[in-house]
């Protein structure tokens, strides 16, 4: 009968005393605050904060437990806890990071490990069945093949370029999954994003397009992706994401080779494509390497087209220089959704 | 005369609890639905509790479920959950007056035919938690034969009074009114939660008052005082060897078909007789205090 | 009755078990059951499991329980509550629920 321990939550926006003794606890622990979260979980006794759990969306971060306290009731009443927390505020899939070492306590608190970065970070997820599930209704969309690719896009919004790409992809292979990424952190949400590229693809016979899901660039798998603006670039994020693409859901559609576009101009892309070569092809992992394959973006009056060159374009509502950028179905869509109204001249 | 001395506090959500406190040997135990469950876990405690209640681990402890007040949500579904479960006794938080305990009689037998349980089976328990209830304490006490005892809810109570918790001074008048009713009324009176746990000298020392102030029990949330709660009502080898010479002093007129009883010249009458009887009961129980 | 909404009950602390509900994509009634102590009562707390879901005429959903060595009445009470949460149940049908 634990009764002396607290527990109560606390929301870093509105808490700013209780949130410097969280940051605190977390250094002892060798743990940064994440900017992100949208609420913590703290347990004291007797005044003392002596351990904590955040919450963002669907993830759980910064776990921490006081030394003297770890390994007893009270970690699991506090795992408990914050995912009846997120059951109330909606999510009931939840993701967490945590470093190897601790894998063993999360898994008695009913998590499971998806993929681990050696000696830096596993991704647990709290249902035994989630990849596996995903992954069963991924091979229902199998197709015979002997040459399988896929490329992931954010199609932020759909353009040329992308079209080329899928084109110059699906003409290699016998088959071509393209997936759509689902986070909704974009300019354009993810129900437009995903219109505009079944409809800039279709007539391409060869290509199932997807939809995205938690498992591929989300904010559970790859939360530095949606930081471009910011330059945040992390690896572990990377390689989360790309271990996940290679051990679970490549092998569900027999995908072998993974088709990017050159990136000129985004670091954060650049990068990404980067560690894409080494985790896909060169790490050792659970499963067979991805070939990657470096296409060259097409051009249009002498720059490679992309979708932030067309946002750029749409903030200063310059339709005349975007059409030669788009398919017909791409301006349809900025043209009936995202024109102003021409203001109002005075004088 | 079912000894009532120790009455264990249970929340109804903790599957752990409910699935071991049968060991812990209190004269009943007390499965919380009201202010030990938080309100998203209201219908969890609820069925827990359900189950619980019939498993064959529970039946030799008299069970006692608090349901939550019937003007919640909450508490009409409780109700039904406890009656067809079988529990011995409900407990109505928040008694006020005897309107409250009708209200609750009614509901209690329109669910024992509905399930087919044989009316007037469950029990009753009202629970004191207000300046109106101790008002009312006598009126309460005589509203229903189904009542077992009426308690006194120490942390609702002072709140109601406008005080706080202390030396006991501020239970003083609750207590001798909840007492005196249940007396008047022939039945159990049971005291306030001792909050720490940890204090057990100070658990002691409450305990020595209401034993002498009368009170049948008293309820406890740590299963660590039940034992201390079941030697301090243990009687003194005096009282022990008093008794038995009051019983075999009745039992003896008995024999004789006397109209009287007594005992060194002196005439026994009907309440010492039952008090020596009550005195056996705990010594069977517990033992002579040591 | 179906589960039309994800829902959780229960915990993980010793004696009890966490029952996670979810609606089924294909209408069938899928059930993942992990225990501590599967080898030596898996198939009772299976049993109980069936009893208890098709007392409620569950049709549809995914089940995934958790236990951490909980009793029979524990198992009964945490899936219904998550059944029952599941599936939006307000009123109670005690025939069911016994």
């Amino acid at each position: 009968m634990s009764d002396d321990l607290e527990f109560d939550t606390i929301q870093p926006g509105l808490h700013a005393r209780e949130l410097a003794e969280v940051r605190c606890l977390l250094a002892a622990c060798q743990l940064e605050l994440d900017a992100n979260i949208d609420v913590f979980v703290t347990v004291r006794r007797q005044g003392q904060l002596i351990a904590c759990a955040g919450l963002s969306g669907n993830i759980i971060k910064c776990v921490a437990i006081d030394a003297p306290w770890r390994g007893a009731a009270l970690s699991l009443q506090l795992v408990n806890e914050i995912v009846q927390l997120a059951a109330e505020r909606g999510h009931f899939h939840l993701f967490l990071y945590t470093r190897p070492e601790n894998q063993r306590f999360f898994s008695s608190c009913g998590f499971y490990p998806l993929v681990e970065v050696p000696g830096h970070v596993v991704l647990m997820e709290n249902t035994p069945v989630g990849i596996s599930h995903y992954c069963q209704r991924l091979r229902m969309l199998r197709q015979p093949s002997n040459k399988t690719g896929c490329i992931v896009m954010n199609a932020n919004p759909f353009t040329l370029g992308h079209r080329y790409l899928a084109e110059q992809a699906a003409a290699a292979c016998d088959w071509l999954h393209v997936f759509v990424v689902r986070e909704d952190v974009s300019f354009f949400p993810y129900a437009d994003r995903y219109v505009l590229v079944a409809q800039g693809l279709s007539g391409i016979p060869n290509l199932t397009v997807h939809h995205g899901s938690e498992y591929m660039i989300s904010r559970a798998t790859f939360p530095s992706y949606f930081l471009k603006d910011k330059g945040i670039v992390d690896s572990c994020h990377t390689a989360i994401d790309l271990l996940l693409f290679r051990q679970y859901i490549a092998p569900a559609l027999g995908i072998s080779h993974r088709f990017i576009g050159t990136e000129p101009f985004c670091p954060v892309t650049n990068k990404y494509n980067e560690d894409m070569k080494y985790w896909l092809q060169q790490a050792e992992a659970k499963a067979s390497a991805i070939e990657v394959v470096e296409i060259a973006r097409q051009m249009r009056d002498g720059l490679p087209i992309s979708a932030s060159q067309v946002r750029r374009l749409l903030a200063q509502q310059d339709f005349s220089a975007i059409r030669p950028l788009v398919p017909v179905s791409t301006l349809q869509l900025l043209l009936s959704n995202y024109a102003e109204p021409e203001a109002e001249r005075y004088g | 005369m079912t000894l009532r001395r120790s009455m264990l506090f249970l929340p109804g959500a903790n599957a752990a609890m409910l699935s071991t406190a049968f060991v812990y040997k209190p004269d009943s135990i007390m499965f919380d639905l009201e202010d030990a469950v938080s309100l998203r876990e209201k219908d969890a405690a609820r069925l827990l509790v359900f189950h619980a209640l019939q498993n064959p681990m529970y039946r030799g402890i008299e069970t006692v479920v608090r349901i939550n007040p019937l003007s919640t949500p909450f508490g009409l579904k409780d109700l039904e959950a406890a009656v067809r479960a079988g529990v011995d006794v409900v407990r109505l938080p928040k008694t006020d007056s005897a309107a409250d305990v009708h209200q609750l009689e009614a509901e209690v037998e329109r669910i024992e035919r509905a399930a087919g349980r044989e009316v007037g089976s469950t029990r009753l328990m009202a629970a004191i938690e207000s300046a109106s209830g101790v008002i009312n304490a006598v009126s309460i006490a005589t509203s229903s034969p189904r009542l077992i005892g009426i308690a006194l809810a120490g942390f609702d109570y002072v709140m109601d009074m406008q005080t706080e918790r202390g030396d006991g001074t501020e239970l003083f008048y609750a207590r001798c009114a909840v007492l005196h009713a249940a007396r008047a009324a022939g039945i159990d009176a049971f005291d306030v939660v001792y909050p720490d746990v940890n204090d057990e000298a100070g658990f002691l020392k409450e305990v020595e008052l209401i034993r002498r102030l009368g009170f049948n029990g008293k309820s406890l949330i740590n299963p660590r005082q039940i034992e201390l709660l079941h030697q301090a009502y243990a009687p003194s080898k005096e009282d022990v060897d008093y008794a038995r010479r009051v019983i075999a002093a009745a039992e003896a007129a008995e024999r004789d078909g006397l109209g009287v009883i007594a005992l060194n010249g002196k005439m026994i009458d009907a309440p010492i007789v039952n008090h020596a009887r009550r005195t056996l009961q705990r010594a069977d129980a517990t033992g002579i205090r040591q | 009755m179906k589960i039309i909404k994800q829902a959780i009950a229960g915990t993980l602390e010793s004696s009890d078990l966490q029952v996670k509900v979810s609606p089924s994509p294909d209408d069938t009634l899928e059930i993942i059951l992990s225990s501590e102590v599967i080898k030596q009562f898996g198939q009772q707390i299976r049993r109980v499991v069936d009893e208890t879901l098709s007392k409620l005429q569950l049709t549809a959903g995914i089940i995934i329980i958790e236990d951490k060595g909980a009793l029979d009445c524990a198992i009964r009470a945490r899936l219904q509550t998550a059944v029952l949460r599941g599936a939006q149940c307000e009123e109670l049908n005690w025939e069911q629920l016994s």
